[in-house]
């Protein structure tokens, strides 16, 4: 109890200070919030849950935002899937049928999550990174088919362990960063944590092997510690590195998974011999569609690139299906409407009372623009093709999930900050 | 830089680096790819969209000159399996089992097919309308069984049929599985007969089925073009029966070919290569073929080159030189089989070609009706000795005497007064130098002794009576018709009329004359010594009564030993035309290697000549003329004598010119042989059966070769038979050498027996 009441009146008057004085507040607050964890005092706040307040200090832009691209991510997903539904499956709304119960359940838990005191991450952030290299260990113990490793099953779901993989490194790098935020721009406490730590998940996801997770792990660990305040000539070494590690993988063969689809790689519309030309179908069939798409689009529907042309027009080349319905203006207003979701995530993070409001926020939302932009560069055939889902379109119960679960976490990011400010 | 801004500074870079650069680059790749390249992209995206199903023209129909049909094209059924739809093993074996009993396939393989994942495996070809219903019955059947998509299509498809089996079959020529022509006019009309395509443009999904969205063009098939033959079905019909039976007769062992040529439209009327094959089954080879490729043995591969003389092959090496040798037999059977001999062999035309030679002198006036040629039996160039067939010599003669005598010294005399330049010319000329161009595929070229026509004394000397040089049969029945027509080297054609599919005439085929070869003046007088020479010279077995015949007898040496018994080869044939005043119709007949023992032309190919001209003449309806002797043999037909009185019966017999026989105990004429309608020579008996029991009366045909005219009339009404008489019946030193009904067979009275009558004492 006296501890909730010390949070409280910290939390009152260092408001106080913030409103009258920001540069102080943000210098004093960074000092206060190193107190605390050094303190180890657990941080509490409730918001009572009742219908009457559910949207209670939740960001409303952002709740519309993500419900928009959702609803219209689904639309699409539904309009992409059903021909190979119908053909493959004999249900044509067997995709719709489970993404939509995946989104449902999603909002309930995005909903549920932005209730729950987002501090209480900062205490499991280590632990969550330690889960998530046991997922990635146990996923490389159960047996593939395909000699790739990358599920975890449960019963006839699954999750993928990058997945766990990418929250973890965002979570435990926002802890870490709003931990030592002064200490960042030194080596110890600001690159070699981060470079452990992305260099471990990078090496398991190696074995699976997942080279597009650990492309987005690299970008979400640059943004993390760039954010954080590292050095920024850190940044350089790490690119440095990092190609000359490709060099030596390419070297010994490592990279023979990825091999294949780097051979094909910006060469969809040529025909190089029949092996290339298999092997680029997909991204092939993408450009068609995407360039059949034109202006204005063939219409919500009317994709022709869908009637099995285009395989698994569901998952990754969403998309592609989209420019073909909607054309270039329907994707280009979707493109803002990421954009807008990337934003506002932005701004919510910044108004967010703690650097690990702050960080978490920023973290999560860059991993939202990111695959946005890593998913199109891959289906436009400019970065070669390895599976990178578009967040609210692709189909993935799992998936939806978490991202839904994380889109969480930042209404309770924007839920404290409005609340705190009324 | 306060700690907190520093964070806030850097956002707002993220920010602009996420936003500005990262979506940037995304919405301008999105934008190039969409609207610089998009069109170059749909277009490629359309082109795989659009699955562009051919629909088959339905192929012409093939006419003789009368209409009748020799190949037409019927509607087929393709039969289609799209076994992804199908959703159970059960269902599976069911559609196999019923689909191989209807289409008559083995079961197992039609399950293998059915397990397949695909939605298009052919399963059968050709499929006719009586398995065609029942395929649709069990489409049915399917359909209400089980409720799954459908997983049996029938496609339209074509089969050619020729009625007419294997009637002109190297003229008309076959097609293959995709319907295209392959050989004959089929091939060489393949363009006209063929039709253009038609186009169902659908938009299709990658496994080819139709996508749900309304796009659809049908671009309708235009079938093809029918052709009318100049072939005559009835003509054609009479060469082969004749052909067959002389090949039969003269144990001809190359094949033999007969050409009937309009002299002066060069319309084909018949063309035929006999034994031929059936079009409707044109890759099946004949049992004796079959046999020998059957037989092919070890010493078969030594023999023929497979294996040198001292290699010794494992096993396995000796099995597959012995499939590589018997595949390597079976097509040179079948292209033998299906080969062209009229216009694909070349040969030495021999004594036939004398007309050409005799036709070049009488045109440049080097020999005169008073030049006289003397033949001793054997002619003397330099150290060359070259004989007569006939070896005490003919004689003093004068041109008309050295052709009917078939002089050979003779026409070396002849040939050198024209000398080889003019010889030459005069070959080009008559067209042997080139292709006729027939509108046929595989036409061959000639084998002159030199390409540019030079040749030594030795050389001309033997071109003059035909050896030594080699020309198709169709060079040398176009160079008779223009001796036949006043001088006109005419084109020769199979193809009359191309039609329009709604039957109007596309393109009329006119005679192409090529140019004049010889005067009005010395074609008439060839006529007249051709005539002669059918009349009582060498060319007198080719002679048809009450008929103006012209021909020429040719025995020419054959170059190899096509049987490889080591004795000489020889083509028996027999050149003319008719009627001989104003010739209508050329006939050519051909014997390749007769191996009965006479090889001569006017023993072989006359005959056979003059069987063919004694039907078709009467039925191109050319007038008879007989001469008084012929009158005498000259056949009548009979008429409807049945269902009258005995007395009456007896006296209309009478009245038609026969001599009557009554059977039985009746008043009545119950029945009679031979047949209303029957042609028997005028004086023939006519029995009149006048009650049922008579009907049963049979008599037994005696033998009636080797025997004159008188002998066999004699026989004939001895025992109780009528005779119809071909040949050569005018020469005294005619004897019968065939009869169309065997010795030993029990006939009814009066039945009547065709002998076939020919001059022994010509050899040439």
């Amino acid at each position: 109890m006296s501890q909730l009441s010390h949070y409280a009146t910290h939390r009152e008057s260092q408001h106080h200070r913030y409103i009258s004085d920001r540069r102080r507040t943000t210098e004093a607050s960074a000092r206060t919030e190193r107190n605390r964890y050094a303190n180890k005092r657990p941080v509490k706040r409730k918001i009572h849950f009742s219908l009457l307040n559910i949207g209670k200090g939740l960001d409303v832009p952002f709740c519309m935002l993500i419900v928009l691209l959702l609803a219209i991510g689904i639309t699409m997903m539904f309009s992409a899937s059903y021909p190979i539904a119908f053909y493959e499956i004999g249900d044509s709304y067997y995709y719709l049928k489970r993404q939509l119960i995946f989104a449902i359940v999603g909002i309930a838990i995005m909903l549920a999550v932005s209730y729950f005191d987002y501090h209480h991450f900062h205490r499991f952030s280590a632990l969550i990174l330690g889960v998530s290299y046991f997922a990635l260990v146990v996923v490389l113990l159960i047996p593939s088919q395909t000699g790739i490793h990358r599920w975890i099953g449960i019963g006839d779901y699954g999750i993928q362990a990058s997945e766990i993989s990418k929250f973890a490194i965002i979570l435990f790098l926002a802890h870490w960063g709003s931990k030592y935020y002064d200490r960042m721009d030194t080596v110890k406490y600001g690159v070699l944590p981060g470079a452990a730590v992305f260099a471990s998940t990078a090496f398991l996801l190696l074995l699976e092997p997942h080279y597009s997770c650990i492309v987005i792990v690299a970008l979400l660990t640059v943004v993390m510690l760039f954010v954080s305040g590292i050095e920024i000539k850190w940044i350089g070494v790490a690119a440095v590195i990092l190609a000359i590690a490709v060099l030596i993988l390419w070297a010994t063969g490592l990279l023979s998974y990825a091999m294949d689809r780097m051979d094909g790689w910006g060469k969809a519309l040529e025909y190089v011999d029949e092996t290339q030309w298999q092997q680029t179908w997909q991204t092939r069939n993408s450009l068609y569609a995407i360039g059949s798409g034109g202006m204005f689009g063939l219409g919500l529907g009317q994709s022709r690139q869908k009637y099995l042309y285009l395989p698994e027009p569901q998952n990754d080349f969403v998309f592609a299906i989209v420019c073909e319905e909607l054309g270039l203006i329907g994707a280009v207003a979707i493109l803002l409407v990421f954009a807008l979701l990337v934003w506002r995530g932005i701004v919510i993070s910044l108004r967010a009372k703690d650097r690990f409001g702050k960080l978490l926020g920023i973290g999560l939302t860059s991993q939202i623009g990111i695959q946005v932009i890593l998913n199109i560069l891959v289906i436009t055939d400019w970065l070669p093709n390895t599976g990178i889902s578009l967040p609210f379109f692709s189909y993935g119960g799992s998936s939806l999930l978490m991202l839904l679960f994380q889109m969480g976490i930042v209404l309770s990011i924007s839920r404290s900050a409005n609340i705190e400010k009324i | 830089m306060g700690a907190n801004q520093r964070l806030r500074q850097r956002t707002v870079w993220l920010l602009i680096i996420v936003l500005v650069v990262g979506f940037g680059a995304v919405i301008s790749r999105l934008a190039y790819l969409q609207l610089v390249a998009g069109e170059d992209l749909q277009q490629k995206a359309v082109e795989q969209q659009l699955s562009d199903t051919t629909i088959r023209a339905k192929r012409g129909t093939i006419y003789d000159r009368n209409g009748q049909i020799l190949a037409q094209s019927a509607s087929v059924w393709q039969v289609v399996l799209s076994p992804a739809n199908f959703k159970t093993d059960e269902q599976r074996e069911f559609v196999a089992t019923e689909l191989a009993e209807i289409l008559k396939l083995d079961k197992a393989e039609v399950l293998e097919q059915t397990k397949q994942d695909s939605y298009y495996v052919v399963v059968k070809r050709k499929v006719e309308s009586e398995e065609q219903k029942k395929i649709l019955e069990l489409m049915n059947q399917i359909e209400e069984k089980y409720e799954i998509a459908s997983v049996i299509a029938l496609l339209d498809d074509y089969k050619r049929y020729y009625p007419y089996g294997e009637l002109a079959a190297s003229v008309i020529g076959f097609t293959g599985s995709d319907d295209q022509g392959l050989s004959g006019v089929e091939n060489e009309y393949d363009e006209y007969l063929t039709g253009t395509p038609g186009r169902l443009i659908t938009a299709t999904n990658a496994n080819g089925t139709a996508m749900p969205f309304d796009y659809s063009q049908n671009v309708e098939a235009v079938d093809g073009n029918s052709l009318v033959l100049t072939l005559d079905e009835t003509i054609q019909s009479i060469v082969e029966r004749h052909m067959k039976q002389g090949i039969e007769d003269y144990d001809v062992y190359n094949r033999g070919v007969g050409i009937a040529m309009d002299v002066n439209t060069g319309e084909i009327l018949a063309m035929a290569t006999v034994d031929g094959y059936d079009p409707n089954d044109p890759f099946t080879i004949n049992k004796d073929d079959r046999k020998k490729i059957k037989e092919i043995d070890k010493e078969y591969l030594y023999e023929n080159g497979y294996l040198k003389e001292n290699e010794n092959p494992t096993n396995k090496e000796l099995e597959e030189l012995l499939a590589t040798a018997r595949s390597e037999a079976e097509s040179a059977a079948l292209s033998k089989m299906w080969r062209n001999k009229a216009i694909s062999d070349t040969y030495y035309p021999g004594s036939v070609f004398k007309m050409v030679s005799l036709s070049m002198a009488l045109e440049e006036g080097t020999v005169t009706a008073d030049t006289a040629f003397t033949c001793s039996g054997v002619f003397e160039l330099y150290d060359k000795k070259i004989g007569c067939h006939l070896s005490s010599g003919h004689g003093t003669q004068n041109y008309t005497q050295a052709l009917c005598n078939s002089c050979n010294p003779a026409f070396i005399q002849i040939g050198q007064s024209v000398g080889e330049e003019k010889f030459w010319e005069y070959y080009q000329s008559f067209g042997f130098s080139e292709k006729t161009g027939i509108d046929l595929p595989g036409e061959s070229d000639d084998i002159f002794f030199t390409e540019d026509g030079s040749m030594g004394p030795v050389d001309l000397a033997v071109a003059s009576f035909g050896q030594n040089f080699s020309i198709t049969p169709i060079q040398m029945i176009t160079a008779a018709s223009a001796i036949a027509n006043g001088g006109d080297l005419v084109q020769p054609h199979v193809v009359k009329q191309i039609l329009g599919t709604d039957g109007s005439v596309v393109q009329n085929i006119s005679t192409d004359t090529k140019r004049q070869v010889i005067s009005e003046e010395v074609a008439k007088e060839m006529r007249n010594i051709l005539e002669q020479n059918a009349i009582g010279g060498t060319g007198k077995n080719g002679y048809v009564a009450g008929y103006r015949i012209a021909g020429k007898t040719g025995t020419s040496e054959k170059l190899s030993d096509s049987n490889g018994d080591n004795v000489q080869d020889y083509i028996a044939s027999y050149c003319g035309f008719a009627p001989a005043d104003n010739p209508e119709i050329a006939l050519l007949v051909f014997f390749d290697t007769p191996l009965s023992g006479n090889y001569y032309g006017s023993a072989v190919a006359a005959p056979v000549f003059a069987n063919i001209m004694g039907e078709v003449l009467p039925y191109l309806e050319v007038d008879a003329q007989y001469t008084e002797e012929e009158a005498a043999n000259v056949d009548t037909t009979t008429g409807t004598y049945t269902g009258l009185s005995v007395s009456e019966a007896s006296k209309l017999v009478n009245a038609d010119g026969f001599e009557v026989t009554i059977k039985g105990e009746g008043t009545k004429v119950v029945s009679q042989v031979p047949a209303a309608g029957s042609n028997i020579p005028t004086g023939g008996t006519v029995v009149l059966y006048t009650d049922e029991n008579s009907v049963t009366e049979k008599v037994t045909v005696p033998n009636l070769v080797g025997y004159s005219l008188y002998d066999v009339n004699y026989l004939a009404s001895y025992y109780g038979i009528n005779i119809s008489i071909t040949g050569a019946v005018n020469s005294s030193d005619s004897l019968s050498t065939a009869q169309s009904i065997a010795e030993g067979t029990q006939v009814s009275a009066g039945t009547v027996v065709t002998v076939t009558f020919s001059s022994s004492s010509v050899n040439d």
